[in-house]
This record gives C-alpha cells, structure tokens and sequence, in this order.
C-alpha cells in the first residue's frame, strides 16, 4: 500500500522554516511598532550613537562590569539545573544573602575608604572567604532541607519548596537589615538600601571622551572570569567535577558507577553558593548599594542570562550573562532604564520560543 | 477524656488564638465557628449510633470550645489588655457575659451540626450548605451588631479567595505553576480601571456599566493567558514557572510606565495613536483614580464606606466562581486535566492534546482573575501598579497550597486562614505586641541599645514573608495534599466501601505499586 | 461476570485488509539504533506479536507507532494514512488504543474518570457549552458515563468499581482497568504492552482467554508485546521476532518457535532445545 498523503494531520500547510519567518518578521514588525513606547526609537537611536559613537564603548565596559556578575549568580542556576532539573529560586536570594554577609563582615572588620590599601585587601578577603563559605553552606543545608527529601516527588513540589525558601531568605536579608544595634553598618532603617564602604580603587585606567574606564571596572571583569575559568577547569579536570558530569548526564548510571549521588549534589550547590558569595560580595564593591529585595531582579537576569546560553551549560551561562550585561546597560541608556527589565523579560521569551536549548545548547534528544 | 471534648479543645485552641487578639465581642462569631467547626471534625471521628447521639455530642464539643473562648475572653481583658496599656472600662460582668454568649452560641452551633450530619446523604449536604450560606448571609449584620468592623477586611480577603480559586484550575487541576498569577490580577483591574474611569476620555457621566466590564476584564485577562501560555506551555514545566515570574515582575513596570503612548507606523511615520498629545494610559505611579461603582435596582449605587452592597457582591462573585468551576471540574476538559497532572504522557495517548489543554487551563486561571481583578478596581476606586508584585502571587500560590491543591473546599479554607492571617491577625498581633512592649517591656529595659533593638527587632508585621516561605516548604515536606485532602474522592471512596468492599478489599493480593 | 458487549463501532472493513504497515522504521538515539529497518504488517482481525529479549527494541517499536517517538526513517500507515510524526493523542484519535507496560493509570482518579478519560477524543463537549451545561453536552455525559460503566462490566470489573481510586485496585484488576480506559478510546488497533507482566500463571490464563474475546467480540485487531513466551504461542495468529533492533523471523507461532535464530537470540544456547521442548509442549496442551 503506497503512503497516501495524510489526512489526520493537522497544522498549517506552510513549511516550518515559512511559518518561523513569518512568526518573526510579525514579532519584529509589533516591535517596531510598540517598541518606542519602551524607548526603542530606532532612529533616535541611531542619531544619538552617530552624534558620540564614544558612549556606546562606554555602554559596553560598563555591560561586560554587570554582565560578569551576573554570570556568575547565573553559573549558580545552571549548575543545580544541569544536575537536579531544578530552577533553584533560592539561589538569588542566597547571593543577596552574602552581600549582607559581606557587608557585615567589613562593617566588623572596620575597613572603609579611609583605610590602606593593605588593609582593604586584606579586609576584602576575608570578606570574600566569609562570603563565599557562608554562602556555599547556607545553599547545601537548604538542599539537604527543603529539597533532597523532594527528589522524587512531583516536579511541582520542589519548585514551590525552593519559591518558599526564597521568601524566608528574604525575610532574613529584611531581618538582618533591620539589627543596626549589632551591626552598625545597616543604618537606621531595615528596608531601606544599604550602603557598602567605597573600597575598589577609583583610579581612571583609560579616558576618552565619555569613555572612563576605572580600576574597579578591570578587577570586577578580571575577579569575575578569574572565577569562570577555576570552575570551568574544577568541573572539567577534577574527579568531583566528572562526577558532577556524569550525574547531570544520567543520576542512575552515575550511581551505578559509584559515585555517591547525594553527594555530588549536595557539592553542587556548596559550589553554587559560593560562586553566591563572590558575586554578593562582588556587587556591594561595586554597585556600592545592597538591598533586600535586590535577589528576585538579580535573579531574573540571572536566569535569562543561563536560559540564553543554554541552560546546563557552564560556557553558556557565561556567555548568556555578558549578553545579558551588555543589553542592560544598552537599554539603561539608549532605551529607558525604566524599561530594562522589560526588555530582559522579552529577550527571555523570545529564546524560550525561538531557541528553548539557547545559544550553546546542544540540539537532539527527544522528550520522551 | 471523650472525643466530644478533645475536638471541642482543638477548636476551642484555634479560636482562643484570635479572642486573645480581639478580645470583647469577637468571641461571638469565633464562637459560632469553632462550636460548628469541632461538631464537623467530630463527626468526621466518630459513628454515631442515633440522632441524639450525635446533637448531644456536638453541643459539648462545641460547649467546650466556648468554654476556652470564655477563658480567652477573661485573659484578654484582665491580664493582657492591662499589659498593653489599655484597662478595658468594662466590668468583669461584662467579660463574662461576653464569654457567655459564646458558650451558649458555640454549643447551638454544635448541636445543630450534630443533627445535621447524621440526616441521609442528601439533606446532609444541603442541610450543612444551609448553614453555611446562613452564616455567610448573617455575618456582616453581626459584625455590625457587634462593633468588630471586620466586613471591610473580609471583603479583601475574599477578593484573593476568588484569585485562590482561578490559580487553583492552573496548579492545582492542570500542575502547572504559574508565579506570575498576580500579573493577570492587574490586567483585570487596569482593564476595569480604564473603562470605568475618564482616563481614557470615556465620559465620567455616563460611565460604562460595571456589569458589562467585569466581563470584559475577564476576558482580556484570558485573552493575555493564551497570548502568554501559547508560547511557554509546549516548553517544560519549570520554563513556564519562570517566564510567568518575569511576567508578574514585568506587568507593573509596564503599568507604571505607560504613561506617554503614542504609536507611529514604524515605516511610513503615520502617527496612528496619540497623535495630538501622548496619551496617559495607566497614571504611571498615582495610578487610576477614580474608578466608578456598579449600580443596581433596588441597592441604588455602591458606595466606597458601605460594606453591605459589596460584601454580598464578591460572595456572589465566589459563588458563581465555585459553580462554573465544578461545572469545569466535572466534565471532559476537568479530567482531562486531572488526568495530564498525574500522567502527562499516558494522558496523551488516551487522546488528549497536552498543549491544548494546558492552554485552557492556564487561560481559564487568567480569566477568573479577570474578575476580582474588576471587582477590586471599583471596590477600591482606584489603582496602582505598586499593589500587584510578585509577593502577592506567591501568597494566592500558598492559600492554594495550604488548603489542598484541587479542592475547591481546601482552596477557599486556605485562603480564608492565609489571608486573614495577613490582613487581620498579623496587623492586630503586631499592634497588640507594640502595645505590651511600650507599656511593659520597655520601660524595665535600662541599657538604651538593648531598648532600641528589642523596639525594632520584636514586630511580627515583620515576618509576612517568612510565614509564608515557612507555609509553602513546611506544606511541601509534610503535607503536600493540603490541609483538607481530596474530600470528594473520599467520599466516593466510602461509598465504594459500602458497595464493592467485596471486589476492592479481597482481590488486594498484589499491592498496587 | 456480566458481559454484555459494548459496541465499539467498527469501520466497516473485511478480515484481510492491512490495517497497520511499517516499512523501513528505523529509530536512532545518538550513535545507538534501537529500532533497524523493521517491516511489519498487521491486516484487520489479526492478533499479532512482537517478541524478543530485553533490549531488543519492542519497546520503542511500540513507541514509534503510538506517537511517543518519531521513526528516523520508513514510513508507518494506519488504515490508509501516513501516521509517522503524528502526535500521540492524534494516533489516538486515528483509532489506535494501547496499554502500558508498567501500568499508568491515573492513580488518584476513579476507575470509572480513568475510563471517560480514555472517551476524551469521541466526546465533543466544549468551553462554553460545559459551562452553560448545554442538554446537548448533559445528554453527552450521561451517555458516556452509562457506557463507561458498560466497558468496566465487559473488562471483567463490574460497575460496582466504579468510584473506587484507581490506585487502590489490585494489580489484575489495573490491567483490566488499563484495557478499558483503552477501549474506551474506540480503537480499530489495540496494542497491549506486556498484558500479563507480573500476573500469575491463572491471572495469565484469564487475560490470554480475555485478549482473544476482545478480538472475537469486538472485532478488535491487537498487537501485543510480550516477554512471556508461552502467552504468544497460544493466541498470536502471527509472531515477529526483533532481536538487537533487527527482525530476525516472522510468521506463525510454530514457524517462529522452530527458527534456528530465534531459539539463539532468544534463549541463548545452554539449554536451548530442552527448554524448547518444555514450551512446545504446554503450548499444545493450551491450545488443544
């Protein structure tokens, strides 16, 4: 019996490659169109980047300053996903968590911009020694707490679990704040912004025009890929980081092949904690503000920032944070600051439809 | 000590929590709940052998949790009212007689219960409904009566309930988490707010009819679930979290910033809207403000100050909520997305398209947001984007979750005990604590820092977030089904026990996996 | 039991006509072919088998005809239409029903919701009309459910299940449940993934005895997957062997059972004949 065409399918009758251009043609048109509401004004634009080209350079090192930190809270997201499939929504909350730790580790240690620079160094490290082990201890016990015994249960119950513990961090950075009578660093109110003690060297590197290229800029972008690349060659080289792989690419087989599970997990999110703890510590430096509440944007981008590189996948999440960095700063001053989470969200979408795998994401493999 | 007494304490317990909050009069209503609440729980414990049985065991149930609501009274009044700086005028008597009234009505209310459950099947049902809808319909009279001016914190409450009800289709009947519930909250009401105000040049004297926009409000709020879910739901389930997260983050900036519209063709220049001046669609921070009232024969127009007219509104709106979700619920799109939640892939070879039915769901959860979306924009008169963040889908999110996920009953329990707790309790907890630490606490304290820091740091106003965090992973860990499980289902399963006990108990040889 | 027939509308066609062909399927995963090159026919009334060791590719044979994988290469027809890349509630909805080797049930639900779940795609019930309970959608439901409860008489449960969960039926009354939830998705193909896993050899018997009423009753043509070699030899008309992805013998249980290569793939060589010997013989002790 020869195949005759068929008739139970349904769909359009257009090629996939057809309906994909029409889909974005559609989508780059009601852009245009809507966009300049959220402050894409192409031609506003364009005359602004042809009066001082300069300033888009500008943009740049300050995107590729941002985009490093969130790297590095999106490394926390791709990690725990790529073993556990799970959007750990605590994680932004542990790197806001750290922060606080981080300021109330120099608020007691009493370095500010008024010390030497040995001491701020030495103060900084210790800061990010405390930062950093407390992050990475606080995000295991939340692993052994609220999620390991919900390994095998339906994947709502994690997820839900790690939304909860989001709240009760936040509470806690709410909580901290509001202790001025131990830590005299948090101010007067609980809520309220806290200020970080101007520590980095200001002194200009490079200056052109609008161009200002600082020393703080350089050790972020240095401090933060200096971390990258240790992860990337712990995870690739050590015996951990090949168990941790080949947990991620099959927990049964792993375990077969001996290698403790729980474990390996339970290492993932010291890990990812403490890649928390550097970029906590990383942004008080250099945005000098903390907040409370700093965890759920932070972490949006963050996890924009992995989805777009391709979510399990550590080069992506680097790259997808730089990206991400980059767009920010592009739209904080061509688009409208008050749009740039907007326009982070639509980038979001737009890969979840477009490419869900991301930028690095290896296509193949059915969903069974 | 008898199960009659032992319920009546645990009722009695849970209604002592809030006399000691409210004190005076608040005993009466809590007394009425707690007296028909220990009778349901006990029923749900014992056999009874006959009707007097059962009247006789549900006034002492409820009589004892009076009895603690009485003794709750005589604590509020004489040891933590002094405590707090405000000696209640009152006499002894007059605590006492308030105690009285609450014995009495919580005994009432027990023995009316026990008569009730031990009716047939049927009467039983309606029977129990008709207490309740006789609650529901008295309870705003009664708080008149008794000065507690709780109404207009119920009617808030039971806006959420409605919210509570609609997530319930998208996580509780379809599995799907959706963290951006709240964002279609605000669509709703930005919709109602823009067709019921002079924002958009609609004439403020003849305003549209509220009745027609609570329609259109739903609507366009479902109409943002499918533009939002057709997109996200082929994905895996934890993208469809996260995107409908960034969803509820966007919304309000979206909300806020909308205030200088004006669109252009983008190739031709063609101005095509606000052309002569930006229109400002949203009000940006101050919002839209004011929104008018629905109007009815006979109640006249609704007016912001008298609770009654839309008290009974939002009641109506709950119910009419619960009735087109059962009718949902019981039909070929409810099991379908019963049967997805359980076993997506076996449900797909049974014939059901997963995408589809998904979008459904997560469409049909926008709509009903939709309409306490539109009931709290005219009920408030006025809205901005400040009051729909992310913290309030993650509380519709833990009163589906506290109840029972699926079960209308749970939900609706969930949200009543969440969002009082919110609204209510906190609130009069944290004055009530401020109030004992100024007069009694503070005062003994010498060492000034210590002073500062127990003013500061002792406020349970702080710790929302956390009782809700705590609230969604202790749930998880311990009780992932909810307070009320499955009621339904347990009823049909009693039912089957009665019937095919044969067939279900004696062929368990092998166990079922 | 009670077994009164429900009708399960047949289409109409002669015994005879090719119902299912596959040529060519072949399903890659990676560098790993799990499925090489396979034909098969089944022709309307047929029962037929698929047999093989672990691993031997059933599985996702069976998953490529209901949709779950997509075949790399070859071309699978049902009834006249190509149904390589259909979705599986579109391959539900063409008419083929199946059952699931490790039973999935939906637990929490009723025996008798487990059932109207399998009517989702013959009810027409939609959104609005559910919502205004139009007497068209009302008439619906009490027809399904009266039906529903016909189909748990037939499978043997008796409607007294009906409100009992699912998860709490003993193991041979979820597999009964299993086959119909599927019948009730008025299949022309039913295909049963391991029926008898876990039975013991009387719940096995009862279910063997079942499968072939299902074909004579209803008309059914059903494919069946089976690891229990003597389950197949009693009632397949014809029976296809895989053995590491590839069809190795083809043809009636008795030109199966004396194939050299079967008797290796599938019983290795220690021992082979006697146990051979052993089959034959009950075999022909069950279907005399």
């Amino acid at each position: 019996m020869a195949t005759t065409s068929p008739t139970v399918r349904t769909g359009s009758a257009l090629p996939r490659w057809a309906r994909n251009l029409a889909l974005t043609l559609l989508i780059l048109y009601i852009v245009l169109l809507v966009g300049p509401i959220a402050g894409l004004d192409a031609p506003r634009i364009w005359q602004s980047i042809a009066a001082e080209p300069k300033t888009l350079v500008q943009v740049a090192l300050v995107g590729l300053a941002n985009g490093s930190i969130i790297a590095i809270i999106a490394l926390g997201y791709t990690l725990v996903y790529g073993i556990i499939e799970l959007i750990n929504f605590a994680h932004a909350d542990v790197f806001m968590l750290t922060a606080f730790m981080s300021l109330t580790v120099l608020g007691a240690i009493g370095v500010d911009q008024k010390s030497s620079s040995g001491q701020i160094f030495v103060g900084v490290l210790v800061a990010l020694v405390v930062a950093v082990l407390f992050g990475a201890l606080l995000n295991a016990s939340i692993e052994r707490l609220a999620y390991r015994r919900l390994r095998n249960a339906p994947r709502l119950a994690p997820l839900i679990s790690a939304i909860g513990v989001s709240f009760i961090l936040q509470n806690l950075g709410l909580f901290w704040g509001g202790l001025r009578i131990i830590f005299p660093v948090m101010g007067v109110n609980a809520a309220a912004p806290k200020t970080f003690p101007q520590l980095l060297p200001e002194g200009i590197l490079f200056q052109d025009g609008p161009i200002i290229f600082r020393q703080k800029d350089l050790i972020i972008i240095l401090a933060s890929v200096a971390f990258m690349i240790a992860l990337r060659l712990f995870v690739q080289y050590t015996r951990l980081g090949k168990a941790m792989r080949a947990t991620a690419q099959n927990r049964d087989a792993a375990k077969i092949m001996g290698i403790n599970v729980d474990t390996v997990i339970a290492f993932t999110f010291l890990l990812g904690g403490g890649l928390a703890g550097v970029a906590g510590l990383l942004v008080g430096l250099y945005n000098g503000t903390i907040v409370f509440n700093m965890g759920l944007t932070a972490g949006l981008r963050a996890f924009t920032a992995a989805v777009l590189g391709g979510i399990g996948n550590i080069t992506g999440a680097m790259l997808g944070g730089f990206l991400i960095g980059l767009l920010a700063a592009f739209s904080d001053v061509y688009f409208s600051s008050r749009w740039t989470n907007a326009w982070v969200f639509a980038i979001l979408v737009v890969i979840l439809i477009f490419r869900p795998l991301g930028l690095l994401g290896e296509a193949g493999g059915e969903k069974a | 000590m008898s199960p009659a007494v032992r319920t009546g304490i645990s009722a009695g317990l849970l209604a002592v929590v809030v006399v000691l909050l409210f004190g005076n009069l608040s005993g009466v209503v809590l007394g009425l709940l707690a007296g028909a609440g220990a009778a349901i729980l006990l029923d749900s414990r014992v056999e009874w052998p006959n009707r007097n049985a059962a009247i006789v065991g549900g006034a002492t149930a409820g009589a004892v949790a009076g009895l603690l609501i009485l003794v709750g009274q005589f604590i509020h009044d004489l040891f933590l009212m002094p405590l707090a700086g405000q000696p209640v005028a009152t006499a002894p008597g007059s605590t006492l007689q308030a105690g009285l009234i609450a014995v009495v009505l919580a005994a009432l209310a027990g023995a009316a219960v026990g008569a009730i459950v031990t009716q047939a099947e049927r009467p039983r049902q309606l029977g129990l409904l008709g207490l309740l809808v006789a609650f529901v319909i008295l309870f705003p009279f009664l708080d008149q009566q008794i000065q507690l001016g709780w109404t207009p914190t119920v009617i808030s409450v039971l806006i959420y309930v409605v919210l509570a009800l609609g997530l319930n289709i998208v996580v509780g009947y379809a599995g799907l988490l959706d963290l951006g519930y709240a964002a279609f909250f605000a669509i709703g009401a930005y919709t109602t707010g823009l067709l019921l105000s002079p924002q958009i040049g609609i004439n403020w004297d003849h305003p549209l009819s509220f009745w027609l926009v609570i329609w259109i409000a739903a609507a366009v709020a479902g109409l943002f679930g499918l533009i939002l879910g057709a997109p996200t739901l082929p994905l895996r389930g934890d993208y469809l979290a996260i995107v409908t997260l960034g969803f509820g983050e966007i919304v309000p900036i979206v909300f806020r910033n909308l205030t200088r519209v004006e669109i252009k063709e983008p190739f031709t220049g063609t101005c095509l809207i606000g052309c002569d001046k930006a229109i400002n669609l949203t009000g940006g921070e101050a919002g839209i403000n004011p929104i008018s009232h629905p109007w009815l024969p006979l109640v006249g127009q609704f007016r912001t100050g008298q609770d009654l007219p839309w008290y009974f509104l939002i009641v109506a709106i709950i119910a009419l909520t619960i009735f087109l979700i059962s009718r949902l619920r019981n039909s070929r799109l409810g099991r379908a997305w019963t049967a997805m939640r359980e076993d997506e892939l076996a449900a797909s070879s049974m014939g059901i398209d997963i995408v589809r039915t998904k979008l459904l769901a997560f469409a049909m959860g926008a709509t009903f947001s939709g309409f306490g979306g539109a009931f709290f924009a005219s009920y408030i008169s006025a809205i901005f984007p400040g009051v729909f963040d992310f913290s309030v889908s993650v509380i519709i999110l833990c009163m589906v979750i506290l109840g029972g996920l699926g079960n209308i009953t749970g939900v609706i329990l969930g949200g009543l005990i969440i969002m009082m707790s919110d609204r209510l309790f906190l609130p009069q907890l944290a004055t009530l604590v401020k109030n004992i630490l100024n007069t009694s606490v503070l005062p003994t304290i010498a060492d000034p820092a210590m002073k500062d820091f127990v003013a500061t740091s002792v406020d349970p106003s702080q710790f929302r977030l956390l009782l809700f965090g705590l609230t969604l992973v202790i749930m998880m860990l311990v009780r992932p089904e909810g307070l009320i499980p499955n009621v339904r289902r347990r009823a049909e399963f009693h039912e089957a026990e009665a019937g095919a006990e044969a067939t279900v108990a004696t062929e368990a040889k092998a166990p079922a996996k | 039991m009670s077994a009164q027939v429900p009708s399960i509308p047949s289409n109409g066609s002669v015994n005879g006509n090719v119902l299912l062909e596959a040529k060519g399927v072949t399903k890659r995963f990676g560098g790993l072919v799990a499925v090489n090159n396979v034909d098969f026919t089944i022709t309307q009334g047929q029962i037929a088998s698929v047999i093989g060791p672990n691993g031997a590719g059933k599985t996702t044979f069976f998953n490529m005809i209901t949709g779950i994988y997509t075949p790399t290469e070859g071309t699978l027809t049902f009834n006249g239409s190509s149904i390589a890349g259909l979705k599986p509630n579109q391959i539900t909805a063409a008419g083929i029903g199946r059952t699931f080797q490790n039973i999935r049930l939906f637990a929490n639900m009723t025996a008798l919701e487990n059932v109207l779940v399998g009517m989702h795609t013959r009810l027409k019930a939609g959104l609005a009309p559910i919502l205004l309970q139009t007497p068209a959608v009302v008439h619906e439901e009490v027809r399904a459910r009266e039906r529903a409860l016909q189909l748990l008489d037939y499978v043997g449960l008796g409607r007294r299940i009906a409100p009992a969960a699912a998860r709490n039926l003993s193991y041979g009354d979820q597999r009964r449940l299993e086959v119909a939830r599927a019948l009730a998705t008025e299949p022309k193909l039913l295909l049963l993934d391991e029926p008898t896993a876990g039975m013991n050899p009387l719940e096995t018997a009862g279910m063997t005895t079942f499968i072939r009423r299902l074909r004579d009753e209803l008309g059914l043509t059903i494919l069946l997957i089976e690891h229990d070699m003597l389950v197949v030899m009693g009632i397949s008309d014809r029976v296809s062997v895989l053995d590491h992805g590839t069809k190795i013998a083809e043809g009636t249980p008795r030109e199966v059972q004396s194939s050299p290569q079967v008797i290796e793939a599938y019983l290795g060589q220690g021992g082979a004949e006697e146990k051979l010997a052993q089959m034959k013989e009950r075999s022909h002790a069950r279907t005399a």
